[in-house]
């Protein structure tokens, strides 16, 4: 993928989690000003880096978004909920288009053409609540705004762009004199613009032939309402012309002519005030290109002033540097003119004759600086099309030498997008890697680590075959260096790969919000200790289950605002989501002070749906029965909603857990609330295992999962049931043979004594023995999953090397049970 | 009506400048190299150089420094090439540009730039007429 979109697209992804975040602090703090900036910035400059590149329907949304925020942050429309709600989706329809365009091969972006429509209802929908907002704030204070000119940028794009947006650029200035005087002289005219609707051509209508029925115009431009896109997605029937022209006619006649399309046209008589537009424009509404200008100035004043800065920065002294400074004085002075702060001009000669006076820059320097601090990153970047576009494509159009320079091909926005993602390097001195090549150190040390196991085998070797113990001692030595390094290596790594659990919790604010804001639910949410650390694999492995996690307490356990009321708790729920550290473990507690869960109600469900018997509705605890839940295929909600939906429980959610090594503990009361605790290794990388013997091979056993390991009588080992089972300090086992699991021919083998090893693991609070032919030592591994045809095989969590360089096949006792 | 003096050996890129310019109401003044931009100077000088980079006999950096080098009004220079370095961007700040910009530029851009090193605000008569 080519250098500048990878940019943007992880850039972006920055700015959407940004963006999200800010939006949510606003609707705790509304009237922050500072947050509100900020957030406007945000938006601008993804939608100004999104112009570099040819993707209408982002940039079409993001203008809106801005346009928005816009006047949020100028007061003209209160910040509430329906907006940030608007805004949020905005958003994500953004993180899609971008997840999108991560996605496709090649260098340059994917069409997103498909996605056109969902543009267009959010960009309507946020153009809409701009208005409808600006106009019920317009009612609301009408003592605040003077009737005639609310000083409220029209949005662009919208048609009712009145008559003065015929600027006088463009309109050749032989024609526009011409104009002027056969007004004068009592002639009278027409300006028109006539945008046919896209599908026009559906519809039987000819815009061309309706523009030659009208007679030779005086002057007349046609031009595309957006961009062209690329040959090959071009939809011809769709149109997107904009005629306008100037003809020798009356009002009523055009009328006329265009009765059937009237929304599609406006036309006013010419006058002299519509052909000196620039002047009048001063006094009444800004218009649509005013806009656009102002923008693109504002751009063209930051690169300039970014560029003299950069000039003045320069530390030689050549014969030329006197023309060099004055130069540079006169292009501060014209652009600080040019956003209309000629006010702080002055002082600027002074600074010059000084920066002359003493062969230094640094006087013109320290102006500068006074004036404009720091170029704003936001404002370093270019306008996107929709703004700056108009007048481009105005100009554009008499010059036919001009290559067909689309925005993503333009080299001079290239760069400048380029310097600023180093400038936003350095200041917060982190790297960002790629997690694939993570990956790879990690794998590679991993190997490294076992392949330095073969040492000791090699020292053995050189002892016991060659009979040099000199050398095997000398091997032994170095094998003592070499370890030491390589778990230095391997600590250095796994530090590498620690992650905030925050990665997972930033999600949930946003997350709540909505489920709550669905359901009709007043909830808080809690966060504690978002800075505790685990590894990558962990972190990322928690993520789906932690979120069906909240997404069961905010659907069935916290209750209306309602029902809380009536059952005497405070309206608002809580919802808390704590991370903390305990030895070697990372422990996730989510808890809340809803209805809790009804073990009796648990019980009549897991029993209609046969999950057990009679004698179990009995038997069971009450923590055994909330525990149920955990069971596969339950689900206790009365209404599967479409938030929690049908087919993914909490038995999905606990086997997510588990195969990180992570156990998940369940509390309830009835009223009070639900706690669920999981508990999580830091790390996965290293994995210690006990090996154990069968059939004369030699298999692997997670330590975790291992309990104890004894050997039995056979003579103690009794059939209960069809099964066979031994006693241990008075609890009963069941005894698996870990052949017949693993369906391998042949009979555990007993020792001299008659006795049988039994390994006893615990999966799932319950006790289980699994007979082998034999224990042997436990050793740190680096465990593989199996890949390829042998990813299918759940009966094991994986393989690893041994030093000997054999392959140890590790099994996991849950799944293979 | 500001002036500008547009130098470059293409025809074609003089051409595509002028047309931009005169249609924004700007005098255009036309020069093929360094040499031809001094005569030039020498007559009247400009409110604005367009400068191009590689030009024979004077390029667009030696037609810089000597420019800088004269006792004149010293006017803004946008240096346009088709280099995107930042050594070339550098080399054009060190002779005495004031903006360093990539072909092809864009009508609006650069306009957008000329009205900025003019001091033509967005809505004032000088920017638009």
């Amino acid at each position: 993928m080519n250098p500048l979109l990878d940019q943007f697209l992880s850039e972006g992804r920055d700015f959407l989690q940004s963006i999200g975040e800010r939006l949510l602090q606003l609707e705790e703090a509304p009237g922050d000003s500072a947050l509100m900036n900020e957030l406007f910035r945000l938006v601008h400059t993804l939608k100004g880096n999104s112009g570099l590149f040819d993707l209408p329907e982002m940039t079409r949304v993001l203008h809106a978004a801005e346009d928005l925020m816009d006047a949020v942050r100028d007061g003209r429309i209160p910040f509430d909920r329906p907006l940030a709600d608007c805004l949020l989706e905005a958003m994500d329809f953004v993180a899609t288009l971008i997840d999108e365009i991560a996605e496709a091969p090649g260098d340059a972006p994917p069409s997103t053409a498909h996605h056109a429509s969902d543009a267009l209802r959010l960009g309507e929908t946020l153009r809409s609540l701009l208005q409808d907002r600006a106009r019920s704030a317009d009612g609301a204070d009408p003592a605040e705004e003077e009737p005639p000119a609310p000083p409220e940028r029209p949005e662009a794009g919208a048609s009712d762009a009145r008559p003065s947006a015929l600027d006088p650029i463009d309109l050749p200035e032989p024609l526009r004199a011409d104009l002027i005087r056969r007004l004068e002289a009592g002639g009278s005219f027409c300006w028109l613009r006539y945008e046919p609707e896209e599908e026009c051509f559906f519809k039987g209508e000819d815009p061309v032939h309706q523009m030659l029925q009208l007679g030779d115009p005086l002057w007349c431009r046609l031009e595309s309402r957006e961009d062209w896109p690329p040959l090959a997605e071009l939809d011809a029937y769709r149109c997107l012309l904009r005629f306008e022209a100037i003809l020798d006619t009356t009002p009523e006649r055009l009328a006329e002519h265009f009765r059937y399309v009237p929304d599609q046209v406006r036309f006013e008589p010419l006058s002299q005030e519509i052909l000196t537009a620039a002047t009048a424009a001063e006094g009444g509404p800004a218009s649509t290109s005013d806009r656009a200008f102002s923008a693109e100035a504002e751009w063209s004043f930051d690169l300039v002033l970014e560029a003299q800065r950069e000039i003045l920065a320069l530390s030689d002294t050549p014969p030329w540097l006197d023309g060099r400074l004055r130069a540079v004085a006169a292009s501060l002075s014209a652009a600080f003119a040019s956003v209309g702060r000629e006010s702080e001009i002055e002082g600027l000669e002074p600074a010059l004759q000084a920066a002359i006076e003493t062969r230094s820059p640094t006087p013109l320097f320290a102006w500068l600086a006074a004036r404009h601090p720091q170029p704003h990153a936001g404002r370093a970047t270019a306008p996107d099309d929709d703004t700056g576009g108009g007048s481009d494509r105005i100009a554009a159009a008499p010059a036919p030498g001009e290559p067909t320079s689309i925005s993503s091909s333009d080299p001079e926005e290239s760069i400048r997008f380029g310097r600023r993602a180093e400038d936003q390097l350095t200041s917060p001195r982190t790297l960002k890697v790629d997690q694939v090549k993570i990956d790879r150190l990690m794998n590679l040390i991993g190997e490294m680590v076992v392949a330095k196991n073969a040492l000791p085998y090699l020292a053995g070797r050189a002892e016991e075959v060659f009979g040099v113990r000199e050398l095997a001692r000398e091997i032994k030595a170095q094998y003592g260096v070499i370890n030491r390094i390589a778990e230095e290596m391997q600590d250095a790594i796994m530090q590498v790969r620690m992650m905030p659990v925050s990665f997972v919790f930033q999600r949930f604010p946003r997350l709540v919000r909505d489920i709550a804001h669905k359901l009709g639910k007043e909830v808080r949410l809690v966060m504690e200790g978002e800075s505790t650390e685990a590894d990558k694999n962990i972190i990322e492995a928690l993520a789906d289950p932690l979120v069906h996690i909240v997404r069961n307490s905010l659907d069935h356990g916290l209750e209306t605002p309602e029902a809380r009321q009536a059952a005497g708790k405070p309206r608002e729920g809580r919802l808390s989501i704590l991370a903390r550290q305990e030895s070697d473990r990372v422990l996730i507690e989510i808890a809340d002070d809803g209805s809790g869960i009804d073990p009796d109600r648990i019980r009549r469900k897991a029993y209609e749906r046969g999950l057990i018997d009679e004698a179990e509705l009995e038997r069971l605890t009450d923590q055994e029965a909330i525990n149920l839940v955990f069971a596969a295929g339950f689900s206790t909600a009365e209404q599967v909603s479409d938030l929690s939906g049908r087919g993914v429980g909490m038995d999905v959610v606990r086997n997510a857990i588990a195969r990180v090594n992570g156990s998940i503990d369940l509390r309830s009361q009835v009223g009070r609330g639900t706690t669920l605790r999981l508990s999580l290794p830091l790390s996965m990388a290293v994995t210690n295992v006990m090996i154990v013997e069968s059939a004369g091979q030699r298999f692997g056993v997670p330590m975790d999962a291992v309990a104890e390991t004894v050997r039995v009588a056979r003579s103690d080992i009794r059939t209960i049931k069809r099964r066979r089972t031994t006693m241990l300090r008075g609890r009963l086992i069941p005894l698996l043979a870990l052949n017949d699991l693993l369906a391998l021919d042949a009979e555990q083998i007993a020792n001299d004594d008659d006795e049988l090893a039994v390994l006893v693991v615990r999966v799932d609070q319950e006790y289980l023995g699994i007979v082998v032919d034999d224990c042997r030592e436990t050793i740190d591994i680096i465990l593989k999953p199996l890949a390829g045809f042998l990813g299918g095989l759940t009966g094991y969590a994986g393989s690893a090397l041994l030093g000997d360089g054999s392959v140890l096949l590790v099994f996991n006792p849950r799944e293979l049970i | 009506m500001k002036r500008i003096l547009v130098i470059d050996d293409a025809a074609t890129v003089r051409l595509y400048h002028r047309g931009i310019l005169e249609s924004a109401g700007f005098e255009v003044t036309e020069a093929v190299n360094g040499i031809e931009a001094l005569e030039r100077v020498a007559e009247a000088p400009f409110d604005l150089y367009l400068v191009d980079v590689n030009m024979p006999k004077l390029d667009g950096y030696g037609f810089l420094r000597e420019l800088r080098a004269k006792d004149l009004p010293q006017a803004p220079a946008i240096m346009v090439s088709t280099e995107a370095g930042a050594n070339d961007q550098k080399l054009a700040y060190l002779t005495g540009a004031n903006l360093y910009l990539v072909k092809p530029v864009r009508p609006g851009r650069l306009l957008s730039h000329v009205h900025t090193l003019l001091g033509m605000t967005p809505s004032s008569e000088g920017r638009t007429s």
